[in-house]
């Protein structure tokens, strides 16, 4: 199978789950797309069959005693469908537990059952409780975990199940569009978890760990995916301590790891050699949650499955690209962790960065996740190394209004007070090959602006010999088509157009060609973190940072943080609140680009 | 200044720029609106047309100095004021009430009539002015969204309306006309437009009567004239000769109400005023377009008139023509109007002659539906019982031009259908290569882009994009970039009419038809035209109130095509 490897010579689960999405009746499909789409149910419903046979076509993988669907499908189809699989299924909608029943696991070729046992290294700490938690909630409530599974908190506090359960059990709750059963659900939900207290560089207990995790894998094949949410001086040594005495023996084990990787080139190869003594490439899942939003999943589809944006994407027709991303709170009293790292590699050498490559690379062969990671690491290759003078940094200072007084950044007691850390950072990079050469990639992030939102915004460039020209005024810049993709909030995709007003004049304004998903998808958009959680579990990189990449990427922004440091670069100040620096504008107009998100419109 | 007066209506349209106008003017570039400057934009460019009587075309055009503005009475006039005549010459009729009257009022009410104007209704009734006053008042309507002031507006809109009894026929009627006319222009420099809403047969008297008799003395004088322009190549090149021998091509305004609606004048600045569409718009990324225009009503017993033309002469080779040529035009030199009008000749010329092999025609069939029975089109008493007319008609056109080779137009007009409508529809080709295909199912052809733009009713522009659905899943479905009139814009559209008219007013004439372009429409229509009467070919029945015939289906298959409007439900 395409998600096996070579540590794991049989990866039952994850056939096991491209068959959960795949089974769907369309009658069961809360799918509210409107009657446009009717035919995708169709089509969909089609698809699976393809799909699941392929996996039963697969050699590695047990056939499930099979509805009688998919054995009518299942011969016809060949096993070179392996290539989409994962991502081929369509939305399973809940599983009831009756449906489960019928996925009863046949016995496979060793005549087990697989499980799957998630530990949760950190448990006791913030993103646990607030994020990791819910999602694998989220994605038992939905029927995405496989039917047995085990989840383990791990964590020096000492703490009993039910402690753990309890804490757990507060942050948990129900997507808002499907509330039933949501109690019943969680008591099921709750009576998987389980609490193992340890120190995280000692092998004996992660020696207990083991044991207790076969006690309740029982004689089922086992997978184990770990989630590090710990701070990253520990990485090593709970991989160390994970690898060596808590591998699953029969089945796969993963390890899902949280930026940072590393403060700059250097360190960041250290920790992959670090990683790579204990684990292979393809057991490290290096996540970037900013890829598993809806939008970022949904800018490669809109570019590669719609005729009308592919031609229009070069240096051609595309006069520049912003990547923006801004928060409308600064630290909060959680400074001590930002102050070391600054905005340039919390966001940008990452989830911005990421987002570039995206969008940026070429077509890729294929949807499979390897293909669209080595196109991602040309693009990153291809591009410019980052300049200091293509940078602008910031660092919000208080600032007061309406009688409210907000904090600067250094007024934070968990940052020193002379911090030159930017908590605003605007830069411009290039991408030197045949399609965006001379093309500006503005990205702009900072804390304690006046807005939060995340968006892409791809400016066009003029109409040449515009006949309407003199309709616009004499600023021609505004009259450009811009398409927009707002990640985050209110998930939109727009695109600007010159449009006639209706009226006896002849006057043109920008309006907007809208897809506003909160009207056209009724259903709660998932967590990013689900669906990550689900394509560890299911093997499914795309979404995943490989190593080579991660290289690519510091290896543009290493010097110039490098620099920042060492010349102690004073960041521009600008008030909690505001739009940012000034110096920001600066360098947008250095190279004839204006911040979309700036404009009058807003 | 004066002159932006003149356009910045109060109106709820105007929020992005009307309270920021001024400023906008001195310099200021913080206005979102892009322009408000209706005067830097074709129209009213003094240089630009030349129309019959450049001296008041001129004036009016001005840049707008001495422009007496109808809300600024008391501006002071150094040249001869101007004055406008508008004589409707068929006053009683229905076009009339409904539409012409109705459209100057909207005009005047909107302030866009010059200060001095006078209406004149011209009919053979006899009617005392009052009379005439009455019956309009019946059918004028304010603006919904600006109701202020509305009975005043109309109170002051019908003093200037008058009537003149006449004969179509009589130049001596029309010199009495004349003689009313000058007493109201009062001395100004009179420009002088004639509305014929009358049956074609009668259109050349009346264009000699006014010509010769009541034609402006020291201002312009034109003539706009209603379809039909003809039955078919022969007369409708009749026509235009005889038009030809009182007037010059300059004065002659042929109106298609369809290049006046919104949707369609904005066809070319989607396309002209956009970077992301040009690249699109050719062979290579085009499969095919639609032009699709139906009603939901039969004739009503009114098929008189229609009988003698069908749905192919009343729809098809002028409203769905002109909009094809619109669509397809190569981008002219400027927006003036015989720049525009020289491209969509040149489009016109390049069509392949239309065959019957490429069209399909229908008339509906009575049919009962829920208890309720419509009647065929044949149960009209106005119709005669045998009728071959078509009220349906499909057909599928060719550009044999670089741009356009193989790209199928496909037409589509009909009366009593399912629904009533007006749109384009562009469908785009296949992704090449398309990654995703195994997420489309076996149609690959419900995954490509389409572009729609709906002239009527609730007028929009959407672009049908595959998206992924949100979920865990990769799942796309087909969604709509959407841009709603009626949500993005609040301002009720204007009726096609008022356009039309305020153009021939300002002697704009991009959205009138020049003799070339109806004798290149015609040559397309007129062979097929001929053989379908010759062979007396039997419309396929379609039921009142259904979809239309099996018969278009066939014929878009043919090229393998799918109606985007029977399988769109949105």
């Amino acid at each position: 199978m395409a998600v096996s490897f070579p540590k794991c010579p049989s990866s039952p689960l994850p056939p096991l789950q491209t068959r959960n999405r795949a089974w769907l009746s369309p009658l069961s499909a809360p799918l509210q797309v409107g009657d446009s789409s009717k035919w995708a149910l169709l089509e969909a419903t089609k698809r699976c069959h393809l799909c699941v046979s392929a996996t039963n076509g697969g050699s590695a993988v047990a056939p499930v005693e099979p509805s009688k669907k998919v054995q009518d499908s299942g011969p016809k189809t060949t096993p070179t469908d392996h290539s989409t699989k994962v991502e081929n299924g369509i939305r399973p909608t809940v599983l009831s537990s009756n449906e489960f029943q019928d996925l009863k696991t046949g016995p496979d070729n060793s005549g087990r059952e697989s499980t799957v046992s998630i530990t949760v290294v950190g448990a006791s700490g913030d993103l646990a409780k607030k994020k990791i938690f819910p999602a694998l909630f989220a994605l038992y409530y939905e029927g995405f975990l496989p039917k047995h599974f085990t989840i383990f908190g791990y964590a020096r506090s000492k703490m009993t199940d039910s402690e753990l359960r309890e804490m757990v059990s507060r942050t948990l709750n129900c997507r808002i569009d499907q509330r039933e059963n949501c109690d019943a659900k969680m008591e099921e939900f709750l009576k998987r978890c389980f609490y193992h207290s340890g120190q995280y560089d000692s092998e004996a207990h992660f020696v207990e760990l083991d044991k207790k995790l076969k006690q309740h894998e029982g004689s089922r094949i086992s997978n184990r995916l770990y989630y590090l949410s710990i701070p990253p001086n520990i990485f090593l040594d709970v991989v160390k301590c994970t690898s060596l005495a808590a591998s699953s023996e029969n089945g796969w084990t993963r390890v899902i790891v949280e930026k940072p990787f590393g403060r700059d080139a250097e360190s960041s190869a250290a920790l992959t050699r670090g990683l790579k003594q204990y684990l292979h490439e393809d057991q490290i899942f290096r996540i970037d949650h900013y890829l598993g939003k809806e939008l970022v999943e949904n800018l490669s589809v809109l570019r590669f499955s719609n005729l009308v944006f592919e031609p229009l994407w070069s240096r051609q027709y595309i006069r520049n690209v912003q990547i923006i991303f801004s928060e409308d709170f600064g630290t909060e009293g959680r400074g001590g962790y930002f102050d070391s790292y600054g905005i340039i590699r919390d966001i940008m050498q990452n989830h911005l960065l990421q987002i570039v490559a995206l969008f940026a690379m070429e077509t890729r062969t294929s949807l499979e996740a390897e293909d669209i990671r080595n196109e991602k690491v040309k693009v990153l290759r291809s591009m410019k190394t980052l300049e200091i003078d293509d940078v602008v940094i910031g660092q919000y200072k208080s600032h007061t209004r309406g009688g409210v007084v907000y904090p600067g950044y250094t007024d934070d007691k968990t940052v020193p007070n002379d911090s030159l850390t930017p908590t605003f950072a605007a830069a411009a990079l290039f991408i030197n090959n045949a399609r965006w050469d001379g093309v500006p990639f503005l990205m702009k992030a900072g804390k304690a602006l006046h807005t939060k939102r995340a968006e892409i915004r791809v400016q066009f460039r003029h109409v040449p010999g515009n006949l309407y020209k003199k309709c616009f005024g004499t600023d021609l810049d505004r009259a450009t088509n811009e398409l927009v993709i707002r990640v985050q909030p209110d998930e939109a995709i727009y695109l600007k157009i010159n449009n006639k007003i209706p009226g006896l004049g002849m006057r043109l304004d920008r309006s907007n060609l809208n897809l506003h998903y909160a009207a056209r998808y009724s259903k709660e958009i998932p967590c990013a973190y689900e669906r990550l959680l689900l394509d560890a579990i299911e093997g499914e990189r795309r979404l995943f940072i490989r190593s080579d990449e991660l290289d690519a990427a510091w290896a543009l922004f290493t010097p110039l943080l490098k620099d920042l440091e060492e010349k102690r670069i004073a960041p521009e100040l600008y008030p909690y609140g505001s739009r940012g620096p000034v110096g920001a504008h600066y360098l947008a107009a250095k190279y004839n680009v204006r911040w979309g998100d700036l404009g009058a419109e807003h | 200044m004066t002159i932006l007066r003149f356009y910045q209506r109060p109106s709820s349209l105007s929020i992005a720029f009307s309270s920021r106008h001024e400023r906008s003017f001195s310099g200021s570039s913080e206005l979102v609106t892009l322009t408000t400057r209706r005067n830097q934009c074709w129209r009213f460019s003094p240089l630009k047309s030349s129309n019959g009587s450049p001296l008041a075309g001129a004036s009016w055009k001005d840049d707008g100095k001495e422009m007496p503005v109808p809300k600024v009475p008391d501006i002071g006039s150094q040249l001869a004021e101007n004055t406008v005549s508008i004589t409707v010459v068929g006053a009683s009729g229905d076009l009339a009430k409904k539409k012409i009257f109705p459209a100057l009022f909207a005009l005047y009410y909107e302030g866009y009539l010059p200060q001095h104007f006078t209406v004149f209704g011209y009919a053979r009734s006899k009617l005392t002015d009052e009379e005439l006053r009455h019956t309009i008042s019946t059918t004028l309507t304010c603006r919904v969204d600006k109701r202020e002031n509305c009975s005043d507006k109309m109170e002051q809109f019908l003093q200037r309306c008058f009537y003149h009894s006449g004969q179509y026929g009589s130049e001596v009627d029309f010199c009495e006309l004349d003689n009313k006319l000058k007493e109201k222009e009062d001395g100004k420099l009179a420009n002088r437009l004639f509305y014929l809403s009358i049956p074609p047969n009668i259109f050349v008297d009346v264009v000699r009567g006014a010509s010769r008799s009541a034609s402006s003395p020291n201002g312009w004088t034109r003539f706009i004239v209603e379809k039909p322009f003809g039955r078919d190549s022969e007369s409708s090149s009749e026509l235009t000769r005889c038009l030809k021998m009182y007037l010059i091509e300059e004065q002659i305004f042929r109106i298609d109400h369809y290049l006046g609606k919104e949707l369609v004048e904005n066809l070319s600045v989607l396309r002209f005023a956009n970077l992301v569409f040009e690249p699109l718009w050719s062979r290579n990324y085009i499969r095919n377009v639609q032009l699709i225009f139906s009603e939901d009503f039969g004739t009503e017993g009114r098929g008189g008139y229609f009988d003698h033309y069908g749905i192919i002469r009343d729809i098809m080779q002028n409203h769905l023509l002109q909009i094809l040529a619109l669509f397809a035009m190569e981008t002219p030199v400027s927006l003036d109007g015989e720049d525009i009008r020289n491209e969509k000749v040149k489009v016109l010329r390049s069509m392949r002659v239309l065959k019957l092999d490429d069209v399909v025609v229908g008339q509906y069939k009575g049919h009962t539906k829920g208890g309720k029975s419509f009647p065929a089109y044949t149960d009209d008493p106005t119709v005669p019982k045998g009728s071959l007319t078509p009220t349906f008609a499909a057909a599928s056109l060719f550009i044999d031009n670089a741009r356009w080779d193989g790209v199928p137009f496909l037409m589509k007009a009909g009366k009593a259908l399912h629904r009533r409508g007006a749109e384009i529809r562009v469908q785009f080709r296949h992704v090449p290569g398309n990654l995703y295909k195994r997420k489309f199912g076996t149609d690959l052809d419900k995954a490509t882009n389409e572009l729609v733009i709906r002239v009527q009713p609730n007028e929009a522009i959407y672009l049908k994009i595959n998206n992924k659905v949100p979920g865990l899943s990769m799942r796309l479905d087909s969604s709509n970039l959407n841009l709603l009139y009626s949500e993005r814009y609040p301002r009720e559209i204007p009726d096609a009419y008022e356009r039309l008219l305020l153009d021939a007013i300002e002697g704009e004439r991009r959205l009138f038809i020049r003799s070339d372009e109806l004798d290149a429409a015609w040559a397309i229509f007129s062979p097929l035209l001929r053989e379908l009467e010759e062979k007396k070919v039997v419309p396929e029945l379609y039921p009142y109130g259904s979809r239309g015939p099996v018969g278009a289906h066939y014929l878009a298959a043919k090229y393998n095509v799918r109606w985007g409007d029977l399988s769109d439900s949105s």
